[in-house]
């Protein structure tokens, strides 16, 4: 057999011990039940929640990690290599680690102090943001870094030459050029944002109608033995984040300008 | 003008130190030198996208090296041209400009004529990764000279063209510069397009300025062994100086045991009796004796008899190897190929060359 036929059987292979998963949970899934619990005020509430927190999570790692992510592909500045190497902490790190660090934080002076006079963080809604942002913000500066690395600084330098500044330069030419790598960043950051489970129950706690998110929610039927409501909840997930996912291979599909 | 006056950078272990560079206003200059030599580093310093360590930058009288690239009014092609992908030609054309392309492609306007005689009226709509090599380069000329610069800063934007796309755009360089007149520096390591562009040639080699000048006067009298060698020039013979002076004003130089009396206006410096030199002697000026033929006064005292070891075909021109008896030293002559047919010469056949004294160029060696 050659290489060639390896490697697909190999791709084979892991298509089908995935499918094998989703076909398990099939098993158990009580069909009827599920409008039931698609429509039912906790499902509904912990879709909501994971929606909004995931995007607001996902705005702030945007708006953090672009300029980080500018930063890390056109300068160079002492530490450097120490920061790129942070970024990548959260993707080795286990969220449950992240967030028992964030709930850390929470507890030391200066954290007391932020709960006391500005947010409270700790088992709250803003808790759930700031977990979701810890676990996807490296990765999102990452994703932005390799796609603003594929944009040659000629073309800003030449924008700067004819009369644009630094930001006019950017907003004019290397924003578009790199759009579709900052969107398809803000897409599956946000998938993994909405996934995201050990950081928030650490930071947030699983306070039903609260800070249940949808793999809140999960864990909590789970816990009450409720395996066909779990199975549902688990689809409903699955589905939002395969929905994400295809929504960057047609970004990544779309013809190229360049 | 254009001036660098005492500019200091680095980068890495390589070092640029005091150097000075004029562009006269109105002119199309050349920056020249090998690969690595600092040309894109003094570039870049001048467009404002590298922070020198000392010195000055000077547009007209106004000091720019403190200014970021946008105030400096300094349009750049890089090597690559990068045209703008995501813009249509017109748009990238217009970039530049604070006004809107339409009132500017009015006609009579200066972009009008630009885009006339660019011959780019066709290609507005369109964007830049469906143009033709030279398409892109006419637009990316188009684009740099749009906004009226004070100086064109041009990064070997002719480097990875074919050859006869390149003489298209030499050309077009030409005749844009003779129409619109702008002042550009134009950098690059092919000497055939530096001789060809360059009014004023600046030859830079290991971060420093070796030589300036007009074109012939850098090709024809290189002012150090390294200018020299990185212009590709043959013929370049050890010599001591025997003696410097008298009453012609000339130096003569001891070369193959023989006295050649060059005059002193010929020598690249000043030199003194006992200094070791090279002597340069282009192809073109070496001549070859018919036998029997009354021999010009001016070339009696510097005949060299010898063989003709290798003859060469060069398609334009012949090259002959020329050997002066006993002597382990070549001598190469270019003749034009209608010359090298009456004289009828053979490898291998005796024969006698002389060159004019005011053909010896004198280097000195350190």
């Amino acid at each position: 057999m050659n290489s060639g036929k390896t490697a697909i059987l190999a791709a084979i292979s892991l298509f089908l011990f995935y499918a094998l998963l989703i076909l398990s949970l099939l098993t158990f899934l009580e069909g009827p039940r599920f409008l039931e619990v698609l429509s039912a005020p906790d499902t509904l509430f912990a879709v909501h929640l994971s929606v909004i927190a995931a995007t607001l999570a996902m705005l702030l790692a945007i708006a953090i990690g672009l300029p980080a992510a500018y930063a890390l592909s056109r300068f160079q500045f002492p530490g450097k290599k120490i920061v790129d190497t942070l970024l990548e902490l959260p993707l080795i790190m286990s969220p449950v680690a992240l967030g028992a660090a964030l709930l850390v934080f929470f507890n030391t002076p200066f954290g007391k102090a932020i709960q006391e006079k500005g947010v409270l963080f700790v088992f709250e809604f803003p808790g759930i943001v700031l977990a979701q942002f810890a676990t996807i913000a490296g990765l999102a500066t990452r994703l932005m870094k390799t796609a603003l690395d594929e944009i040659s600084p000629r073309y800003e330098a030449v924008a700067r030459s004819l009369g644009s500044n630094a930001w006019e330069a950017f907003r004019k030419i290397t924003l578009p050029l790199s759009f579709r790598g900052i969107l398809s960043a803000m897409i599956l950051c946000w998938a993994k944002a909405v996934g995201e489970f050990g950081a928030t129950v650490m930071l947030a706690g699983t306070m039903a109608f609260k800070t249940e998110t949808m793999p809140i929610a999960i864990f909590m039927s789970l816990a009450s033995a409720d395996i066909p409501k779990t199975i549902i909840l688990i689809l409903i997930l699955a589905g939002i984040g395969l929905t994400a996912l295809f929504a960057v291979r047609l970004v990544e599909k779309r013809p190229q300008v360049l | 003008m254009i001036e660098v006056r005492g500019l200091n950078l680095s980068l890495g272990n390589f070092r640029i130190q005091n150097l000075n560079l004029t562009v006269r206003e109105g002119t199309f200059n050349v920056l020249l030198g090998p690969t690595g030599a600092g040309k894109t580093l003094i570039l870049e310093s001048i467009v404002g996208l590298r922070k020198i360590q000392g010195g000055q930058i000077l547009i007209g009288e106004e000091e720019v090296q403190h200014l970021p690239p946008e105030k400096r009014g300094i349009s750049y092609v890089p090597q690559d041209l990068a045209l703008f992908p995501h813009l249509s030609v017109e748009k990238n054309l217009a970039f530049g400009l604070r006004s809107s392309p339409n009132d500017l492609l009015k006609d009579g306007s200066y972009l009008a004529r630009l885009v006339e005689t660019l011959k780019i009226e066709h290609l507005l709509q369109r964007r830049p990764h469906g143009l033709s090599g030279g398409e892109k380069q006419r637009v990316a000329l188009g684009r740099a000279l749009a906004p009226s610069p004070r100086l064109l800063l041009l990064d070997e934007p002719l480097a990875a063209l074919d050859p006869a796309l390149k003489d298209e755009i030499q050309q077009l360089l030409i005749s844009l510069h003779r129409s619109l007149g702008f002042t550009a520096l134009h950098v690059t390591h092919d000497l055939d397009e530096a001789y060809l562009l360059g009014g004023r040639i600046n030859v830079l080699i290991g971060g420093r300025l070796e030589q300036s000048g007009q074109r012939e006067e850098v090709f024809l009298h290189p002012r150090t062994l390294e200018v020299a060698r990185f212009l590709g020039l043959r013929n370049l013979f050890p010599g001591r100086v025997l003696k410097t002076g008298g009453a012609e004003d000339s130096t003569t130089v001891s070369l193959w045991g023989r006295k050649i009396v060059i005059p002193s206006s010929h020598s690249a410096k000043s030199v003194s009796p006992g200094e070791e030199v090279i002597l340069y002697l282009r192809p073109e000026e070496v001549m070859i004796l018919r036998p029997g033929k009354p021999v010009k006064e001016a070339l009696r005292g510097n005949i060299f008899a010898g063989e003709i070891e290798r003859i060469l075909d060069r398609g334009t021109h012949r090259w002959v190897l020329f050997r002066p008896s006993g002597l382990d030293v070549h001598l190469e002559v270019s003749l034009p190929n209608y010359v090298f047919r009456n004289l009828g010469l053979q490898e291998g056949q005796e024969i006698q060359v002389a060159m004019r004294r005011e053909s010896f160029w004198v280097i000195p060696k350190k």
